[in-house]
């Protein structure tokens, strides 16, 4: 099959389909409704099933009950929504049960607006819900790799039977780009036999599956909180993902951008170098775990002279960055998150401050003493 | 030359059809023709790459560019400008009004019926088979059915659209003129023109075509890239 042109959250809808995910439930809020449009007439088509639910708290749980069974599901919502099923995807990674959740983030906080944002990298890395619990971060930059990242992340939810979370912002949802749909990236079999509470006798198993998340006894909960930690440090080991842009030349200044934000970050790379200044740009492509070592060693290089987290949020991903790059380097910030993405001549003009050995943010980390 | 036959033309399609981007083209077409030209956004349904990212670019060439108040422009608000209403009763020489996508966005045209009615209209339907839904002659007759019971006007006539965004290659455009020219034939409706990217519409064989053809110069684009600049003649 050939390229067709589809928006983001057209792609993300049939990315689930082919990766055999047939269980959608969801509750629509821009800039994400075209998913649940999408699906609402492709699931029915393929055999499958979308339900909306009566609220977002409601299709978390849906998510829930349908995963304990065994099946692969997923949702889509954005920001408020995501808040909305934060309790339920606590509960999920608790039970250790794979389900998947794409957030198409809008302005925050609050009701905050329609336009894009990266507010919500806080809420999908170091957890919207409560307890010990990580979930598996994508961050994709294209329609393609939206459909990509989608489709690799039923085999990855059920890997480590643990929510994976797609993180896009209004942009991913909204606009359109030609895409293709892997074969390859076609799910296999899931392992649902290993944890589905789906009845011993159906899969001929004598093994319990319990899908449980209270543990009243404190080394059983203790226990239970080392097995998930095991998880999320494997996923550190194995799922690191990353693209780097200019790295190879004598970088001045390093951009660490993700999502649509760091293709204007790219076009300024471009335009910069066309200028004579030599900018590296670190893209992570997984949110959590978090390029920690690329990123220190990128910064590391003898002609970096600072780095700098460019995002729609008023700097979440920096602290990330500085943790990275522990000081071995000046770490800074720039963004917005109104729903105007800064252009590539604002980014030009902050790193060329940051070349000349000025910071002219307001705001930014390097302030603090 | 026009490439419209009454005073209102309304631009209707599913959504991603390219009606926005083709409203915005044949408003700087006609313009840069000489005609005076009202290009109105009523589209409720979709916040995101509407006419009015393209509103200083066509308010410098001369274009009329009809919105909602200002304050509202980024909310996801059912706001139609009472203007519009005006505009349909006192129409430029080329009005072009820019509907949302499918039934559910061609649906506030019916709220219009009362003006529309007493109007020199025709409302031609976009078409990217490059899309999915439209893929197929079946799938645009089908669209076309649901936005025609919404709007409550009928379809005059189809603008080819096909492309694949910067992948576009003249074999796209080939393709997606040999598709239209069915759909045309097969659904008894004219084909009023198909477009092709600024860059690739010379080296087309327009000689061998029937229709005449509307180059796009892209507006709506994405944050990393600079919309073409509109200059008033080309």
């Amino acid at each position: 099959m050939g390229k067709i042109l589809m928006k983001g959250n057209e792609a993300i809808g049939e990315a689930a389909i082919r990766a055999g995910c047939l269980n959608y439930f969801a509750y629509p809020i821009t800039p994400q409704s075209e998913v649940a449009e999408y699906l609402s007439w492709r699931m029915p088509e393929v055999g499958g099933v979308f339900l909306q639910g009566e609220s977002e708290v409601a299709v978390g749980y849906m998510l829930f009950g349908a995963a304990g069974a065994g099946e692969r599901v997923f949702t889509t919502s954005s920001s408020p929504g995501i808040s909305l099923m934060s309790e339920a995807i606590s509960y999920i990674a608790a039970a250790q049960l794979p389900a998947v959740f794409v957030n198409i983030i809008r302005g925050g906080p609050g009701l905050g607006g329609i336009l894009p944002s990266q507010g919500d990298y806080f809420q999908a890395t170091k957890g919207g819900g409560h307890g010990d619990y990580r979930l598996l971060v994508m961050a994709p930059a294209s329609v393609q790799e939206t459909a990509e990242m989608v489709m690799q992340a039923f085999p990855l939810a059920e890997k480590y039977r643990n929510p994976v979370m797609i993180l896009g912002d209004g942009l991913i949802g909204q606009m359109m780009e030609p895409v293709e749909f892997p074969d390859h990236l076609r799910t296999a079999p899931s392992n649902k036999d290993e944890w589905a509470s789906s009845g011993m006798s159906t899969r001929g198993s004598s093994r319990r599956n319990l899908v449980k998340s209270l543990f009243l006894d404190p080394e059983t909960l203790n226990n239970q909180n080392l097995l998930l930690k095991a998880k999320y440090d494997r996923m550190k080991r194995e799922e690191v993902r990353y693209e780097g842009y200019n790295l190879q030349g004598d970088y001045r200044v390093l951009i660490v951008s993700y999502g649509t934000m760091s293709r204007v970050c790219r076009t300024a790379v471009d335009n910069l170098k066309a200028q004579g200044l030599e900018v590296g740009l670190l893209r992570p492509q997984t949110l959590f775990p978090f390029p920690e070592r690329a990123i220190r060693e990128a910064a590391g290089k003898s002609t970096c002279r600072a780095v700098i987290s460019i995002e729609m949020s008023m700097g979440q991903m920096v602290e990330d960055v500085e943790r990275s790059v522990r000081g071995i380097r000046s770490v800074h910030w720039y963004g917005k998150c109104g729903g105007d993405v800064p252009t590539p001549e604002e980014i030009m003009e902050v790193v060329r401050d940051l070349d000349d050995g000025g910071c002219q943010t307001p705001g930014c980390i390097c302030d603090k003493e | 030359m026009s490439l419209v036959r009454k005073d209102i033309v309304v631009i209707v399609g599913n959504y991603g059809s390219g009606k926005t981007e083709v409203a915005i083209n044949l408003a700087v077409y006609h313009r840069r023709a000489g005609f005076s030209v009202s290009v109105a956004d009523l589209d409720l349904v979709n916040p995101y790459f509407r006419t009015r990212e393209a509103r200083r670019p066509l308010e410098a060439l001369g274009v009329r560019v009809v919105l909602p108040p200002d304050r509202y422009l980024t909310a996801d608000l059912p706001i139609l400008d009472p203007a519009v209403a005006g505009l349909i009763r006192r129409p430029s020489q080329v009005t072009i009004l820019d509907a949302g996508g499918n039934d559910v966005g061609a649906t506030v045209l019916a709220s219009l019926n009362h003006v529309l009615a007493a109007a020199s209209v025709e409302m031609l339907q976009v078409v990217n088979p490059f899309r999915p839904f439209t893929e197929t002659v079946e799938g645009c007759q089908r669209i076309r059915a649901q936005i025609e019971a919404a709007a409550r006007l009928p379809v005059a006539g189809w603008i080819g659209n096909a492309h694949l965004m910067d992948e576009t290659t003249p074999q796209d455009l080939m393709e997606g003129y040999r598709f239209v020219t069915t759909l045309a034939e097969r659904s008894g409706l004219p084909l009023r023109c198909v477009t092709a990217p600024v860059h690739l519409a010379a080296g087309l064989p327009r000689d061998q075509w029937t229709c005449p053809l509307l180059p796009i110069e892209r507006q709506l684009v994405p944050p990393w890239r600079r919309p073409l600049s509109l200059t008033p003649a080309r």
